[in-house]
């Protein structure tokens, strides 16, 4: 579902991201993580189309985002930390005007936007304006809009930034349920316990360079360590 | 989705909110009250407009052409203004905003994209310029009584007026963007205030506007008509606008609808090279404006620290962090080289004044500018206090909250930001006022009475800047700077331009008495004395009266904004 090739990204004289292989397969939960200013976002705004890699292709479903921009972001639902929203439109007319842009029909999305109110526990504020909700609602919200149209892979930049306990927990239902049904999950975190939790296999970047891939025991391997968790595994990695 | 109905559905996060009636109560009368000023101020356009074209009317050899080298001059004005005020804001609409990574998400190609922010930006940046355009072209109307045409050439010329000068605005910014350090988009900007600077000025001076009311200065009358007669350059848009109502004053519709269309196809052209611009420049250059900034100045040293030693701890490190920021936010240079070039304008103004060929004796009205000068240079000081004082509150923006955290009182807070921009603003009013005065060359009284008046304006109208931008303050805004067109930004320049007439008016009555004494060569009685000093002790006190409340009010509504922000 995504391939990274030789994906690099300079700023200046700094290196954000260095020569970075990756391949993530359909319905697979990944997670993404790494210290502070590793590159994580970097990585994840070049495989949403924001950022033009210096160096490196992106394809999503085989389609190359350099090449064709539209039709790889038609395949993604992306979830950023800091989101922005349109502080004057209601939920209801955010999720609207995504689903203009993403082409989902009037009949479906009549439906599917109540059902994913619903499941957000939206429902019943969906007709007032954004400015008025709280952070959590407002990461909410930006995860129903982004899956309105039923992405076959989701791009998550911190998950679980200003969520309370019982939204914590439907973002991890959520996640299980999408990769059960065959959407990729690919998510960016500095909660390692969620990850150990929901991941099907795990990317360790720092300082832009992959330095580990694969699932919490290909890791544990890694450092020769049968017991260790997924806290001690990315301490032993990145050890300076 | 195709290319035109994709664009609207971008559009639409902008029109929705007013169409499905979101708009609060309070929105609603500021609304209003904006709207009633704007009617105002377009009456009184229309009236000013109205009566300089009956008075050319008078003269019937040299009327008409007088009043179509008016025209031409406003439709010049009007398109730099739209090219300069579509600058700015293109380049906030395709590069700064905050929706932009949002929207760069979206499965919309890049022209698609750009032609929603492009039309934006058109829009933005031409309102206001077409709104206060039009009250001219009514006056015309209703002077020169051309047939409905002339009003449905309005639209036809405007409009292409606007696209043009929108489509070489955004030219301009996708090449500038690209072609300077990627890591340098706020440099842009300098470049283009100081561009923006140089057009202007030697637009303005090109014009030479002084010739219109100087015959005097060419050989012959005929040689004065002639330079009247000489037509705008030919590639301008804004000529093709003005042979085109031109034509439709005098009821030549094909003439008019042929420069109309010349006017048309140019914008269709600059619509064509902008998308294909954008094909290729648009996401290259929005992605290079997302790497890190480099800063111009690196300074390492502790020099302010050193220098703003006397200052209290928590004081001196706003006072430091204040003047570090201003000074590393290259957007506020722009403003700077804007400021400059008025002041440059206003003192070549002076220079040029032809005072030895008025009728009036020279020292009467030398002295009688002066004094009108203390008011003019007053509201010189309120549109910079606009542009730098009043946002200061607003800057803080989203760190906010750093100030209520730290162990400093919102009055304190407050007057720090006062004092950081007391002095700079003392010396220029000064410099401004003496500057003028000299050139002028106005008696010591009346120097003297000049500069302590502007030593007490000037404080009283920073400390009205400070305490409205406080009390209506804008922490959301992309660009705080902004926030002066706001609600809060019209009761400033209200409350301080008649503190400034107020004291000028107080003034006004006991210095014609003692500067006409003293042209007499009469006894100062001492009533007059008394007077003199009254007024100026009232002058004083309502400018003291001013600081105190200003500030006051300021932090009163700020402590209520807090509490209302923190209940959300």
């Amino acid at each position: 579902m995504i391939r990274l090739e030789h994906l690099s990204k300079t700023f200046g004289d700094s290196v954000a991201v260095s020569d970075v292989h990756l391949h993530v397969r359909p319905g697979e939960v990944f997670g993404f993580i790494g210290p502070n200013g590793a590159g994580k976002t970097t990585t994840i705004k070049m495989m949403a189309g924001i950022l033009l890699p210096t160096k490196g292709s992106v394809f999503i479903d085989g389609v190359d985002m350099a090449e064709d921009p539209v039709r790889a972001k038609l395949k993604i639902g992306l979830i950023p930390d800091r989101p922005f929203l349109y502080e004057k439109l209601t939920a209801m007319e955010f999720m609207q005007f995504t689903a203009g842009l993403y082409n989902v029909g009037k009949q479906a999305f009549a439906g599917k936007s109540r059902e994913l109110l619903a499941r957000f526990s939206l429902l019943d504020r969906a007709d007032e304006l954004i400015e008025a909700y709280s952070h959590g609602m407002k990461q909410r919200l930006i995860m129903c809009a982004a899956l309105l149209h039923a992405p076959q892979l989701v791009i998550v930049d911190e998950p679980m930034v200003g969520l309370d306990p019982r939204g914590i927990r439907m973002v991890k239902e959520l996640f299980r349920s999408l990769a059960q049904n065959g959407t990729t999950v690919f998510m960016s975190t500095h909660t390692l316990r969620l990850a150990e939790e929901v991941c099907d296999r795990i990317a360790i970047i720092h300082k832009g360079r992959l330095i580990a891939t694969g699932t919490l025991q290909d890791l544990q391997q890694h450092i020769q360590n049968g017991g260790a968790d997924l806290e001690q595994v990315f301490f032993e990695i990145t050890r300076e | 989705m195709a290319m035109i109905p994709q664009t609207l559905h971008l559009l639409k996060p902008r029109w929705w909110p007013l169409i499905h009636g979101h708009g609060d109560p309070r929105h609603l009368f500021r609304s209003g009250i904006f709207a009633l000023m704007g009617l105002g101020f377009w009456t009184g356009i229309y009236l000013v407009s109205r009566r300089i074209l009956d008075y050319f009317q008078k003269s019937e050899d040299i009327g008409d052409i007088l009043a179509y080298k008016l025209l031409s001059i406003v439709l010049v004005t009007c398109f730099s203004l739209l090219v300069f005020s579509a600058i700015l804001t293109v380049l906030s609409k395709l590069y700064l905003s905050k929706d932009l990574n949002l929207v760069h998400a979206l499965p919309v190609p890049v022209e698609t994209l750009f032609l929603a922010r492009w039309i934006e930006s058109t829009v933005d940046s031409a309102w206001m310029v077409v709104v206060f355009t039009l009250p001219v072209l009514a006056a015309y109307g209703a002077v020169y009584r051309p047939g409905l045409f002339f009003y449905a050439d309005i639209p036809l010329t405007l409009v292409p007026l606007c696209l043009a000068a929108s489509g070489i605005s955004a030219l301009v910014v996708l090449a500038v963007v690209l072609v300077l350090p990627a890591s340098r988009i706020q440099s842009v900007v300098v470049f283009l205030g100081i561009s923006v600077f140089i057009v202007l000025y030697l637009a303005f001076r090109m014009a030479r506007p002084e010739r219109l009311v100087d015959p005097e200065t060419f050989s012959t009358v005929l040689g004065y008509v002639e330079q009247l007669r000489t037509p705008s350059p030919p590639y301008l848009p804004s000529t093709w606008a003005f042979d085109s109502l031109k034509a439709a004053l005098k009821n030549r519709w094909a003439t008019s609808l042929f420069h109309a269309g010349l006017a048309w196809s140019f914008a269709v052209l600059m619509l064509f090279l902008n998308l294909w611009a954008a094909k290729s420049a648009y996401f290259r250059g929005y992605s290079k404006t997302q790497e890190a900034m480099i800063r111009l100045f690196r300074g390492r040293g502790m020099f302010l620290e050193r220098v703003l030693c006397f200052l209290p701890g928590p004081a001196r490190s706003f006072a430091v962090k204040e003047i570090k920021i201003f000074l590393r936010d290259q957007t506020q240079w722009s403003q700077v080289f804007l400021v400059a070039a008025l002041i440059v304008i206003y003192l070549y103004n002076y220079s040029v004044l032809p005072l030895e060929k008025s009728p009036i004796q020279a020292v009467y009205l030398q002295n009688v500018l002066s004094f009108l000068n203390m008011a003019l240079a007053g509201f010189v000081l309120v549109a910079v206090v606009a542009r730098f004082a009043f946002p200061a509150v607003s800057m803080e923006g989203g760190s906010f909250w750093i100030v209520r955290s730290s162990p400093i009182t919102l009055r304190s807070f407050l007057w720090i930001k006062f004092w950081i921009y007391l002095p700079p603003l003392l010396v220029l009013s000064e410099t401004l006022i003496v500057a003028t005065n000299v050139l002028l060359r106005v008696t010591p009284l009346m120097m003297g009475i000049s500069v302590a008046t502007i030593f007490c304006l000037t404080p009283a109208v920073i400390a009205v800047g400070i305490g409205m931008g406080a009390a209506f303050p804008d922490f959301e805004s992309e660009n705080p700077a902004q926030s002066v067109t706001g609600f809060g930004g019209m009761l400033f320049m209200m409350a301080a331009s008649a503190l400034i007439g107020a004291v000028i008016l107080l003034e006004a009555g006991p210095v014609y008495r003692l500067f006409m004494a003293g042209i007499r060569g009469k006894q100062i009685s001492f009533w007059l004395w008394s007077w003199s000093a009254a007024a100026f002790a009232g002058g004083m006190a309502l400018c003291i009266a001013a600081v105190v409340i200003s500030m006051r009010f300021g932090e009163t509504r700020l402590k209520q904004e807090n509490a209302h922000v923190s209940k959300l």
